[in-house]
């Protein structure tokens, strides 16, 4: 699993990674809540950490960051050991859930914030304070006060005053949080441009699939602590190493069943290879399954209702032992529509596409 | 008022209510009428009688003024004396310098309060509130026992033989601002406290993450954003100490004079009333001269507290 992340960071990059998380550990008091992570970022690539609420995504920023230390690993950027090196000596801009702001300090003033405590000469800070707020498009609000903003504007200004110190990596912590619905997928697609046409090295946080598949790269699926995998949105949808994965990204079916002599059949009769042995637990997505007419097949169950999600049509389908199997057809396909409560039996398109779990 | 409160007899019930209702809306200056009226019984009638005191000639018989005509008098006679001016410098610098002390020494207190743990907030609270909870009289007189010629302190200094006869801080200035300093750091600590305890620990982060140093963050970002509480404090303690007479009186040994001890003599002891209400309007005007100054700075400072479109 990490060999195919590196492979994947290789790829994108061909240099070295600029960040390396290595081997890091975290306690709180006797309790773990970073296990063993690990993960290379690679230059200009941007790396979403998606999790259920409490796995572990914010403390692995906040080690990034320097506002705590790890307990085991080391963290380095371009090869240098970030260990010794204080919160404000790192090369790291963080954009906070919150944003952070300074309440009294002028939009100007906060853009500038960083470049002040360097000691850049004023004339150089006015010049590139214009240009930040010129790349998040907030020309003209130099003089407002956060309070005077609102929230789709403070993110820009929090995000304009990180990008004016031209952090080597970018870290954001659940940046959209804060935002309506449609405001938010906006939002997501013109900071992943930005970020992107400036190249600049990010990690993402997220408990949102939709989000993590649109602004990354890489995806790094956590679980309690641990980085369970980090692959492209592609192959952790297509190919997800467990069920943990295959359940938090995208909507998925299980089932359980047996494997015997490297193959496990299928219900619908037909059958696929594994490495496994013994019981097994078998997933696939909605859209790798179709109805037919009850008669032309044995797995068979009830629609119980189905609902219509833009051009997709996503049936419910009992089956006979109280589970629920979802399968998904565009509206097109939908030769003969299928009235609730029809029995019908379901068939897997493509067999090679369903995956197979040992737990 | 009287009107309001007995009309729901006579035009039935729900106006009762409509009274209570018109009370707590917030609108007007309803809800304010109870402290209105108290404030016009003890502090309006009282001191238009005061004005009236120090803008006419009195003659007094057996306690009770017998007749009284307008005059300016003891106004231009107080302006001219020198003793006035002196006695008014004292008392603001006096003043000044005991809101500047306890602002010294109450920041880092508020500071520690703000980044401390539980246990940190809970010991500076149980300090700073303790004092309080006594007399501003027994804290005072604690003072002899530790300044005085056979006090605490100079016991220690005789001991270590850093002097060879005991030091004068009794009855000295140094005695009175100590004792001023002592005395008013709660009211100085605890409105930093409250606005300093608020403050968000990720802008402090974030101050660091954009690389500020601990001392640029105290300087940029804590220190301005506590700038409310300092013109509360400043406000409270300068007010306070500009017209103590405790204090002075006590450790400046009787022949302290600073504007309040100068009006408990006229009125006390010399019986000019009159002269005793010019001194106390001069106290009061040149208090409030200095309270619009303090409010200005910290309006100037705070701007960015007033919200949308200010
Ligand atoms: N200061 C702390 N002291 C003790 N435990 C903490 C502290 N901060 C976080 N934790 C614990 O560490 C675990 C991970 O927390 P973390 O904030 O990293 O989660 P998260 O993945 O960011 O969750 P969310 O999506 O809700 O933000 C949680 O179980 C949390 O209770
Ligand atoms: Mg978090």
């Amino acid at each position: 699993m990490m060999q195919n992340a590196a492979d994947n960071a290789a790829t994108l990059s061909q240099a070295a990674p600029v960040l390396r998380i290595g081997a890091v550990d975290k306690y709180f008091g006797a309790t773990q809540v970073l296990q063993n992570c690990t993960l290379d970022v690679g230059d200009g690539e941007i790396v979403t950490l998606l999790g259920p609420s409490g796995c572990g995504k914010t403390t692995l920023l906040r080690c990034i960051a320097g506002f705590w230390d790890a307990d085991a690993g080391r963290i380095e950027i371009d090869g240098q050991d970030m260990t010794p090196v204080p919160v404000n000596r790192r090369p790291v801009g963080v954009v906070f859930q919150s944003y952070a702001l300074f309440p009294h300090l002028t939009v100007a003033r906060n853009v500038g914030y960083a470049l002040r405590m360097r000691g850049t000469p004023a004339s150089e800070i006015e010049a590139r304070v214009t240009e930040a707020l010129r790349t998040v498009s907030l020309e003209g609000f130099e003089s407002r006060y956060p309070a005077q903003l609102s929230g789709g504007q403070q993110q820009r200004v929090a995000i304009a005053r990180v990008l004016v110190m031209q952090p080597r990596v970018l870290l954001l912590d659940e940046p959209f949080n804060a935002l309506d619905a449609k405001l938010r997928s906006t939002m997501q697609v013109e900071l992943r441009q930005l970020i992107k046409q400036l190249g600049i090295t990010s990690i993402f946080v997220t408990h949102d699939q939709e989000e993590a598949l649109t602004m990354s790269d890489r995806i790094a699926v956590m679980r309690g602590g641990r980085i369970e995998q980090a692959a492209t949105p592609d192959e952790i949808f297509d190919r997800p190493v467990s069920s943990y994965v295959a359940d938090f990204v995208g909507t998925s079916n299980f089932w359980d069943a047996q494997a015997e002599a490297g193959q496990v059949t299928l219900p619908d009769g037909q059958s696929v290879e594994t490495g496994l042995s013994g019981k097994v637990r078998v997933m696939s997505r909605p859209h790798n399954l179709r109805l037919a007419p009850e008669e032309q097949g044995p797995w068979r169950g009830v629609v119980l209702f189905q609902r219509h999600i833009g051009p997709l049509i996503e049936y419910h389908v009992e089956m006979p032992d109280g589970a629920t199997i979802k399968v998904a057809a565009i509206r097109q396909d939908r030769v003969r529509p299928v009235r609730d409560r029809a029995a019908v039996s379901i068939g897997i398109i493509d067999s090679a596409q369903v995956s197979v779990f040992a737990d | 008022m009287a009107d309001v409160t007995s009309s729901p007899a006579i035009s039935g019930p729900g106006l009762g209510e409509k009274t209570l209702d018109l009370l707590l809306s917030g609108r007007g200056i309803w809800p304010a009428v109870p402290s209105i009226i108290v404030l016009v019984v003890v502090a309006v009638i009282p001191f238009i009688l005061l004005l009236s005191l120090g803008f006419s000639d009195i003659e007094v018989a057996r306690g009770e003024i017998v007749s009284q005509t307008f005059s300016l008098n003891h106004l231009t006679n107080a302006l001219s004396d020198s003793l006035y001016w002196t006695t008014f410098k004292r008392s603001l610098s006096l003043a000044l310098s005991t809101t500047a002390l306890c602002l010294l020494f109450g920041y880092p207190v508020a500071y520690l309060f703000a980044v401390g743990g539980r246990w940190t907030r809970r010991v500076i609270l149980i300090l700073t509130i303790a004092p309080l909870l006594t007399s501003g009289i027994v804290r005072t007189y604690a003072w002899l026992v530790i300044l005085g010629g056979r006090g605490v302190v100079n016991w220690a200094f005789l001991k270590l033989g850093i002097v060879d006869s005991p030091l004068r801080i009794m009855n000295t200035h140094w005695a009175v601002l100590i004792g001023m300093v002592q005395i008013h750091l709660p009211v100085m600590i605890l409105p930093l406290v409250a606005v300093m305890s608020r403050h968000d620990n990720r802008l402090i982060e974030a101050s660091e993450n954009l690389g500020a140093s601990r001392l640029g963050t105290l300087r940029t970002i804590i220190f301005p954003m506590s700038a409310p509480g300092i013109g509360t404090g400043a406000a409270l303690v300068f007010t306070l100490s500009y017209t103590t007479f405790v204090v002075p009186q006590l450790l400046g040994g009787g022949n302290y004079l600073n504007a309040a001890t100068m009006i408990y003599e006229q009125v006390v002891f010399s019986l000019e009333w009159s002269k005793g209400s010019v001194t106390s309007l001069l106290l009061m005007v040149t208090c409030l001269a200095v309270l619009v100054m303090i409010s200005l700075a910290t309006n100037y400072f705070t701007g960015w507290t007033k919200g949308r479109d200010a």
